[in-house]
């Protein structure tokens, strides 16, 4: 059984300009050194450039060029087989595929994150497509964040435990519809965290500035490390914690002050 | 701050705003041209192109390439429509939208725009929506950090997908493409470069200035700029421009006689001449662009620093652009003439003097041919510089 595993904590995404006034980045910062700075801060880092554009494998080959070789990555699945699900859509699996080779054989992949919209609920054909999706994805490290609470029943977490899929723990506003909070662990390698905020007015505003505007308090954090954060990680060989209100650079200070709280004594975020 | 420039692009404009009015065009060859003997084509789907149809090949040769192919007549009107109703979306997210030669290409610069509307990807993703739910339009959209790197991106992902070009990483992102891929490259330039045995802009970025010089002449500077990515040119916004004229003309059969090619520039100076003057506008620049019967076209202009709107100077500075642009020795298949820097034609008047009598006179001739034209129709009047090519009924583009 494993025990006390080794957490990653980190922030989605790295390439916000609005983090060099924020003081995180120096000033002056490029878009093509911002990985390298985040590389001095976090031991890992969600790519979410990979849900806007179809990952490949030259950009993602330049990427590793430009950073630590220590950093480890999540990245999220394309749209086009998440939010706007394209007929060709196991061509656009196996170019995904292609494209995250150079992560796979660097062995700096933890997981690909399949995350799916409000609107994807739990039908026959939802969950025939999603099966498929996994059976034609799964050379790869898979994790799966429902936004839909139709999703949160036991034989949902038996299926993605038979297939070693990872489901996201999420930390979101309480709000009805809303995947709840919950910490079920379906795959014991990995357990996968991300915290979106909690800002209950600006997150149908259709505005990710305002969606992930949210900076969390001390007490929320700790609602976290004191207790469901150390079960996940007594279940699960390895972490993951990720940030996602990353307006004002808050996703950083709220990891930074998490880590701490996890392990006071270490100054590495990966605890 | 570093630039983030969003190219929107829809493939085959004309074409796609034709299938979106009718949805039965969809999937089949359909070719854009002017009906007439010498017709050529305007615009074309994805399924004629690959058939072998290309922009500004004879409708005939076309035809000959692509025989099922349905033929419509352009309808400027409704791809400007079009057009103004994409340019209206990507005003929401900047000011700076930049409309790109009419034909379903855009520029928006959204630096600075974060912390208003999101990263950048999420502006041209989000647009990309807008587009394709409301007008049924689906374009590309790629980022970059200059027009001229999203603009390669697009071209990269074409006919549809779109592609994010972080800044910094620009060299790296060009090095492995090919020459033809980089807009600004000359077909001239590239077989220069071939012949050398260049074909990717890596191998060119090799090359000193004073290397390119030997093989590009005066162009050796500006290659050297586009080959790394450098392209520090603004997205001119488009609410500050007024709209500029053009007309052209087709000629039937392909020529290049001087006279006559002077006296079709002469037609089209009119019109656009008239254009202005009934805008109450003048111009400062003219261009003129020639599209040569083996499909290479040449676009030059000539500026003035106070506008002008009669015909005599219009003349003067179209010619300009003529000679500059016609340097070659084949025959003309089209030729169109375009008036920008449009403004107010105000000067100060002298106190004492009259001025140039000659001007004057020009511009009450100019007064006079107007006034009888709007009463008695276009073509009841003539300069004798139109001569031999009298033609009222010139088809415009």
């Amino acid at each position: 059984m494993p025990t006390a595993s080794s957490v990653h904590i980190g922030t989605c995404g790295f390439s916000y300009p609005e983090w060099i006034k924020a003081g995180i980045y120096p000033p002056k910062t490029r878009s093509f050194q911002m990985l390298r700075h985040y590389s001095r801060l976090f031991s890992v880092v969600e790519l979410n450039y990979t849900w806007y554009q179809m990952a490949r494998a030259d950009t993602i080959t330049r990427m590793l060029a430009g950073c630590d070789s220590t950093l480890l990555f999540c990245a999220k699945l394309t749209r086009t087989m998440t939010h706007e699900i394209a007929t060709d859509w196991p061509d656009q699996a196996r170019a995904y595929l292609q494209g995250m080779a150079p992560l796979l054989a660097r062995k700096r992949l933890l997981s690909v994150l399949v995350q799916l919209p409000p609107t994807f609920r739990r039908t026959p054909q939802n969950r025939t497509y999603l099966a498929r999706l996994f059976d034609t994805l799964k050379p790869l490290p898979l994790a799966v964040e429902f936004r839909h609470r139709s999703w949160a029943q036991n034989s949902v977490f038996t299926g993605l435990t038979e297939r070693g899929v990872t489901l996201v723990s999420v930390d979101a506003p309480p709000l009805p519809e809303l995947f709840p909070p919950l910490e079920v662990i379906t795959n014991p390698a990995l357990f996968y965290l991300r915290l979106h905020g909690r800002n209950t007015s600006g997150w149908r505003s259709g505005s990710k500035q305002q969606q992930f505007n949210y900076n969390y308090t001390q007490a929320e954090l700790r609602q976290w490390s004191a207790a469901r954060i150390p079960r996940m990680r007594a279940a699960c060989t390895t972490g993951v914690i990720l940030f996602n209100n990353h307006v004002a650079g808050q996703a950083v200070r709220n990891a930074q002050a998490l880590a701490q709280l996890l392990h006071p004594s270490s100054a590495s975020h990966n605890v | 701050m570093e630039r983030r420039i969003i190219h929107l692009n829809i493939a085959n404009f004309c074409v796609a705003v034709e299938q979106v009015r009718d949805p039965r065009l969809r999937n089949r060859p359909v070719i854009i041209a002017c009906p007439g003997p010498r017709a050529v084509v305007h615009d074309m789907s994805d399924e004629a192109y690959s058939e072998g149809v290309r922009k500004n090949m004879l409708l005939t040769a076309a035809l000959r390439r692509c025989r099922s192919a349905l033929v419509l007549p352009p309808r400027p009107e409704l791809y400007r429509k079009a057009l103004g109703s994409c340019l209206k979306q990507a005003l929401q997210y900047t000011p700076l939208v930049e409309r790109s030669s009419g034909n379903g290409h855009l520029y928006l610069d959204v630096t600075g725009t974060h912390r208003l509307f999101g990263p950048p990807p999420d502006i041209g993703w989000r647009l990309r929506n807008t587009l394709r739910r409301d007008l049924g339009l689906d374009p590309i959209w790629s980022i970059g950090t200059s027009k001229l790197i999203a603009k390669v991106a697009s071209r990269l992902v074409k006919p549809r997908g779109e592609y994010i070009v972080g800044g910094g990483e620009e060299q790296s992102f060009l090095n492995p493409l090919p020459l033809q891929l980089l807009p600004g490259i000359s077909p001239a330039d590239l077989l220069r470069l071939q012949h050398i045995n260049i074909h990717l802009v890596h191998q060119v970025t090799a090359l000193s200035v004073q290397d390119l010089h030997v093989v590009c002449g005066r162009r050796a500077h500006r290659i050297y700029h586009l080959v790394r990515g450098i392209d520090p040119r603004p997205v001119h916004p488009v609410i500050s421009r007024k709209q500029d004229i053009s007309h052209a003309y087709t000629f039937s059969p392909d020529t290049n006689q001087e006279a006559v090619v002077r006296a079709a520039l002469t037609t089209l100076t009119q019109r656009a001449g008239y254009d202005l003057r009934q805008r109450r506008l003048g111009c400062r620049r003219a261009a003129v662009m020639l599209l040569y019967s083996d499909g290479v076209s040449v676009t030059r202009q000539a500026a003035v620093s106070l506008p002008v709107c009669d015909d005599t100077s219009l003349q003067q500075l179209v010619s300009a652009a003529l000679y500059r642009a016609w340097n070659r020795r084949i025959r003309l298949r089209q030729l169109t003439v375009t008036c920008s820097l449009l403004c107010h034609p105000a000067q100060q008047l002298s106190l004492f003097t009259a001025g140039d009598m000659r001007v004057q006179k020009n511009r009450q001739l100019s007064k006079a041919l107007d006034t009888i034209r709007s009463r008695c129709g276009d073509g009841t009047i003539f300069r004798g510089a139109q001569y031999p090519h009298i033609n009222t009924s010139i088809p415009l583009p």
